[in-house]
C-alpha cells in the first residue's frame, strides 16, 4: 500500500510523463500543415450527389476546380474555360477549354470531362440535387477534345455565373466510373490539393497536388501550394474551436459572433468578414390573405422595423441592413433602387400609414373592424431568427400590431411555408445569382401564394433570358425596383460570415464567390 | 436460470416491435422526410419535383406509415437496417464503428465512475464526519449538479488551455480521454453517495461488530466483510447508471467529437434520415435491455436471497 506521500509523489510524475508523451507528437510539425474546422462530417464528396454547406466548402476549395470564376466586381472569368460564345438566339452555348490540365488520378480534363459531369447531373437516375437549378439545360455535347456545347430549352442568363460555383466543379471520369457508390469517399478532382484520407466523423486529410497548374489569374500563388497537408478537423461544439484555436491547434474555424466574442482584440488573431455574403435576411406575408394581401399594410409593416437592431442582435452587427431585395453580395444590386424605394425604419411612418388604413388604435392593439392586428410570424429554429423575432416582435408592438413569434426547424418550417398557416415569416436565403428573386417572387413565387404582377413577372424573365451582362443587370434593376414597389418583401439584413485565422496563418483571402484560394496559404514562423 | 434468461431475451421480441411501432407511429406526424429536407429551398422546382419524386419511391417514402413499417420489419428479419439517405450507405456500415465506440466510451467512463465512487464512498464511510467524509459529500452533491456537457467544456478549458496536457482536437486513443472523464466523475457522484451510506448501513449490523469482537483489523472489516455486502445494493445503482452514461453518451460526444452512435442520432434527426435514426434506436434499446438483464443476473448471483423468477 502506497502511503499518501508516495501516492502524490506517483501521481505527479504519471501526470507529468503522460504530459511530455502527449504534447510532444501533438504540437510538434515538420510538415507545413494547416488545420481547419469543418461544422460537421460531409455525407459524401461528390457535387452530384449533394449540395449542402459542407460538401460544397470541401470540394470548391480545394479539390475541385470550374469553368469560370466571378472576379470582385461578380463578372465571369476564364478559369478552366479559354472562352465562351453564345449562338445568336441565345440558345446554345460554345465552350473553349484551356488545354494541359491533369486530375490527380493522371486522366486529361477535356470535353468529354465537361459533359460527363453534366450528363450526370442530369441523369434522372442519378436524383441529382444541382438538377434543378440548370432546368433549361438539355444536352452536352462535344465538337473536338477541347470544345463544349450546351443547349438550353430557352436563353438562359444565370447559367454562366452559376458555372462559378462549386456544385459544377470537375470529377475525373475515369475515378466516378472506377469507384462507382464508393466514390464520394474518394473524390478526384484538379483542385492544387488532392484527397489524401478520410477518418469518419473525425478528418479529412488533403495532400498537396505537386503537378497542379493554376490556371486563376487572380491568385496570388501561380504554381502548386505552399502547404503540404490541410487537416480539416469534424468539430461540431463552438466553445471546443475556440479553445482549439487558442492552442493553435486549428489555424482557421468560421465561428458565429458570440463565439468570437472571446477572441476579439487578441493579436494572435485576424477576424476575416466575407464582405461579398450572398446571403439576405427578409420577411415575406401571406399575400393570400387580408390585411396581407393589401399593399398599403404590407409597406407600414415594412417601415416598423429596425434593421439595425435585428443586426446588432442577431448577428452581433457583423453584416449590412439591407433596403433591396438582393443581397448586396450578388451582381446585380442596385443600391440606388434600394435607396430610392426601400423602407427604411421610420416608426411614426408606420402609424401615418396605418392610420391611413383604416386602423385605429384601441387600446395596446390596433383594430380595423372586427379585425384586430393580431398576427403570427414563423421561422426556422436558430439563435439568430429567434433574436432578430423578438426584436421584431417589440418593433411591431410600438406601431399596435401584436404578433405571436415562433421557430421550428429546417425541416419542419420549411414545408409549412408551402401551406401557409401563418402570417408573416422571416427567412434567409444565399443564392449567388440575381436569378433568386425569380425563384422567390417570379409568379406564383416559391410558396405559390403571389398573384400574378406584369410588372415584376416581365422584368424578371427577361433577366434570366438577356445574355448580355449590361442589358442584363438593366432588367435585375428593373425587377428589384417592381417587387419593392409591390411591398413583397421586407428585406432586413445580409450577415457577414466570420472566420477566424490564426496569424501564422498567411493568405487566407476568399474569392467573390466564398471561395479559398487554397494554395495561397502559408504558414509562418 | 437458463430458462429464466431465454425467457427475457423472448422478451426483446414484443419490446423491439413496440418501439419500433412508437417510432413509425411518430414519424406519420413528422412533416417532412430525408428527401425534402435534401432539397430545401428548391421544392417548387419543376425538375426538383421529379429528383425527389424519384428518391421517394426507392426508399418507399411515397408508402402511408404501416406499409414502409411492414416493408422495414421484412427487411430487418433479413438483418437488413436499410440504406442512410443522406450518408446514401447501409446503416450498418456507419452504425457498426460508432456503436463500438460508444461503447468504448461508456465502459471506460464506467470504470471511472466506479474506482473514484467507490474510493471516496469507502473512505468517505470509513472515516466517517471527517474533513475527508465531508470534503467527499460536498464534492459529490457538485458532481450531481453538474451537467456533462458544462463539466466537459471546463475539463477542456483547464487541461487543454490552461495546463496544455491533452489536446482539444485529439488524436487515436487521446480523444476518449477527455470525454470519458467528463462522464466518468459526473456518474461517481451519485456511487460514491451510495456505497457511502450502504457502508454506513452495514458497518452497523451484528456480524460487523461480531467480527470487530473477534479482533479482525478495520482493513479486513471493511474489505473483506463489509464491502461485499454493500456491493450488492451498488450493482443495482451501476446497471441504472450504464443508462445514464448512454443517455449521457448523446451529449457528451458532441462537444468532444467523440463518433459514437450518439453525435451520428444528432444529425441523424436533424436530417430526418428515418433509417439512420430507427437503426440508432433499435440498437440503443436492445443495449440497455441486454444491459439490464445482465444486471439482474449478476444481482442474482452475487446475492443468494435474491432469486430470479419470471
Amino acid at each position: 500500500m502506497l502511503n499518501r506521500r508516495q501516492f502524490t509523489l506517483a501521481s505527479a510524475s504519471a501526470l507529468g510523463a503522460l504530459a511530455m508523451g502527449i504534447s510532444q507528437p501533438a504540437f510538434a510539425q515538420a510538415e507545413k500543415v494547416a488545420r481547419f474546422r469543418l461544422t460537421i462530417d460531409p455525407e459524401g464528396l461528390y457535387n452530384v450527389q449533394s449540395i449542402s454547406l459542407v460538401v460544397s466548402e470541401v470540394l470548391g476549395n480545394y479539390l475541385l476546380e470550374s469553368l469560370v470564376y466571378l472576379d470582385e466586381k461578380g463578372q465571369a472569368k476564364p478559369w478552366l474555360a479559354e472562352s465562351w460564345e453564345p449562338s445568336a438566339d441565345g440558345k446554345v452555348i460554345t465552350f473553349k477549354l484551356k488545354p494541359g490540365k491533369v486530375f490527380h488520378d493522371g486522366t486529361p480534363f477535356n470535353a468529354a470531362a465537361v459533359k460527363f459531369h453534366f450528363d450526370t447531373v442530369m441523369d434522372p437516375k442519378n436524383a441529382s440535387p444541382s438538377r434543378a437549378m440548370i432546368s433549361p439545360l438539355q444536352k452536352v455535347e462535344t465538337s473536338d477534345d477541347m470544345t463544349v456545347v450546351f443547349t438550353f430549352s430557352k436563353p438562359f442568363a444565370p447559367f454562366i455565373n452559376l458555372l462559378g460555383l462549386s456544385y459544377f466543379g470537375f470529377n475525373s471520369p475515369t475515378a466516378v466510373k472506377a469507384a462507382g457508390s464508393a466514390y464520394p469517399r474518394h473524390p478526384v478532382g484538379t483542385g492544387p490539393f488532392k484527397f489524401g484520407n478520410w477518418t469518419p466523423g473525425t478528418s479529412i486529410e488533403l495532400v498537396r497536388y505537386a503537378e497542379f497548374k493554376q490556371y486563376r489569374p487572380d491568385a496570388k500563388n501561380q504554381g502548386p501550394a505552399y502547404l503540404d497537408r490541410i487537416v480539416l478537423n469534424v468539430l461540431a461544439e463552438e466553445g471546443v474551436v475556440t479553445s482549439a484555436l487558442q492552442t493553435g491547434e486549428l489555424q482557421a474555424a468560421l465561428l458565429t459572433a458570440d463565439a468570437v466574442r472571446p477572441l476579439e482584440g487578441d493579436k494572435q488573431f485576424n477576424i476575416i468578414n466575407d464582405q461579398n455574403a450572398k446571403n439576405l435576411m427578409f420577411m415575406e406575408f401571406d399575400y393570400k390573405k387580408p390585411p396581407f394581401d393589401d399593399k398599403a399594410f404590407r409597406e407600414a409593416v415594412s417601415y416598423a422595423i429596425d434593421r439595425e437592431s435585428v443586426l446588432a442582435a442577431a448577428f452581433g452587427g457583423n453584416g449590412k441592413i439591407a433596403l433591396g431585395p438582393l443581397s448586396r453580395g450578388i451582381p446585380g444590386y442596385d443600391d440606388t433602387v434600394a435607396q430610392k424605394y426601400g423602407t427604411p425604419y421610420d416608426p411614426e411612418k408606420a402609424k401615418a400609414l396605418l392610420d391611413a388604413a383604416g386602423w385605429k388604435v384601441s387600446g395596446d392593439i390596433r383594430a380595423k373592424g372586427s379585425m384586430q392586428a393580431k398576427f403570427t410570424v414563423r421561422s426556422y429554429a436558430s439563435s439568430t431568427t429567434e433574436r432578430a423575432l423578438a426584436v421584431i416582435q417589440a418593433n411591431l408592438a410600438d406601431v399596435g400590431i401584436q404578433v405571436d413569434v415562433g421557430t421550428a426547424d429546417w425541416g419542419t418550417f420549411y414545408p409549412g411555408l408551402l401551406k401557409p398557416d401563418w402570417d408573416m415569416d422571416l427567412n434567409r436565403w444565399t443564392w449567388p445569382d440575381p436569378s433568386v428573386m425569380s425563384q422567390l417572387f417570379r409568379s406564383p413565387g416559391h410558396r405559390q401564394l403571389l398573384p400574378a404582377n406584369p410588372a415584376i413577372d416581365q422584368a424578371l424573365d427577361s433577366a434570366d433570358t438577356a445574355l448580355d451582362p449590361a442589358k442584363r443587370f438593366q432588367f435585375v434593376s428593373d425587377g428589384q425596383k417592381a417587387i419593392l414597389e409591390d411591398r413583397l418583401i421586407l428585406p432586413l439584413l445580409t450577415d457577414w460570415p466570420i472566420t477566424v485565422v490564426r496569424s501564422e496563418l498567411e493568405g487566407y483571402r476568399l474569392d467573390f464567390l466564398g471561395r479559398l484560394y487554397a494554395s495561397d496559404l502559408k504558414i509562418t514562423g | 436460470m437458463a430458462q429464466y434468461v431465454v425467457r427475457r431475451l423472448l422478451l426483446l421480441v414484443p419490446v423491439v416491435i413496440g418501439i419500433l411501432l412508437i417510432t413509425f407511429l411518430m414519424k406519420a406526424l413528422i412533416p417532412t422526410d430525408a428527401v425534402t429536407a435534401m432539397y430545401q429551398g428548391q421544392l417548387s422546382e419543376k425538375e426538383a419535383a421529379q429528383a425527389i419524386a424519384t428518391l421517394r419511391a426507392k426508399y418507399h417514402l411515397d408508402l402511408p406509415w404501416y406499409q414502409q413499417f411492414f416493408i422495414y420489419v421484412g427487411d430487418l428479419m433479413q438483418g437488413d437496417f436499410g440504406e442512410s439517405i443522406r450518408l446514401r450507405k447501409p446503416v450498418i456500415d456507419e452504425i457498426g464503428y460508432r456503436y463500438v465506440n460508444t461503447i468504448l466510451l461508456t465502459a471506460l467512463s464506467l470504470v471511472i465512475a466506479l474506482v473514484l465512487g467507490l474510493t471516496t464512498g469507502i473512505l468517505a464511510a470509513a472515516r466517517r464526519n471527517t474533513w475527508l467524509d465531508v470534503t467527499a459529500t460536498t464534492v459529490g452533491l457538485f458532481g450531481i449538479s453538474m451537467p456533462a456537457f458544462f463539466f466537459g467544456l471546463l475539463l477542456i478549458l483547464v487541461f487543454s488551455v490552461w495546463l496544455r496536457i491533452l489536446p482539444v482536437v485529439p488524436h487515436g486513443w487521446m480523444a476518449i480521454i477527455l470525454p470519458a472523464f467528463a462522464l466518468g466523475i459526473i456518474e461517481a457522484a451519485p456511487l460514491s453517495q451510495v456505497a457511502r451510506s450502504n457502508m454506513i448501513d452495514v458497518m452497523r449490523r451484528d456480524y460487523i461488530l461480531a467480527a470487530r469482537a473477534r479482533g479482525q483489523s478495520e482493513m479486513a472489516l471493511i474489505f473483506r466483510h463489509a464491502l461485499p455486502n454493500a456491493l450488492i445494493v451498488v450493482l443495482t445503482v451501476v446497471g441504472l447508471q450504464i443508462g445514464n452514461l448512454l443517455g449521457g453518451a448523446f451529449i457528451v460526444e458532441t462537444i468532444f467529437s467523440w463518433h459514437g452512435i450518439g453525435e451520428l442520432a444528432v444529425n441523424a434527426i436533424q436530417w430526418r434520415d428515418f433509417a439512420l435514426t430507427q437503426a440508432i434506436i433499435l440498437i440503443s434499446a436492445a443495449t440497455y435491455l441486454i444491459i439490464n438483464l445482465v444486471a439482474d443476473i449478476m444481482y442474482a448471483w452475487l446475492d443468494p436471497r435474491v432469486e430470479l423468477v419470471s
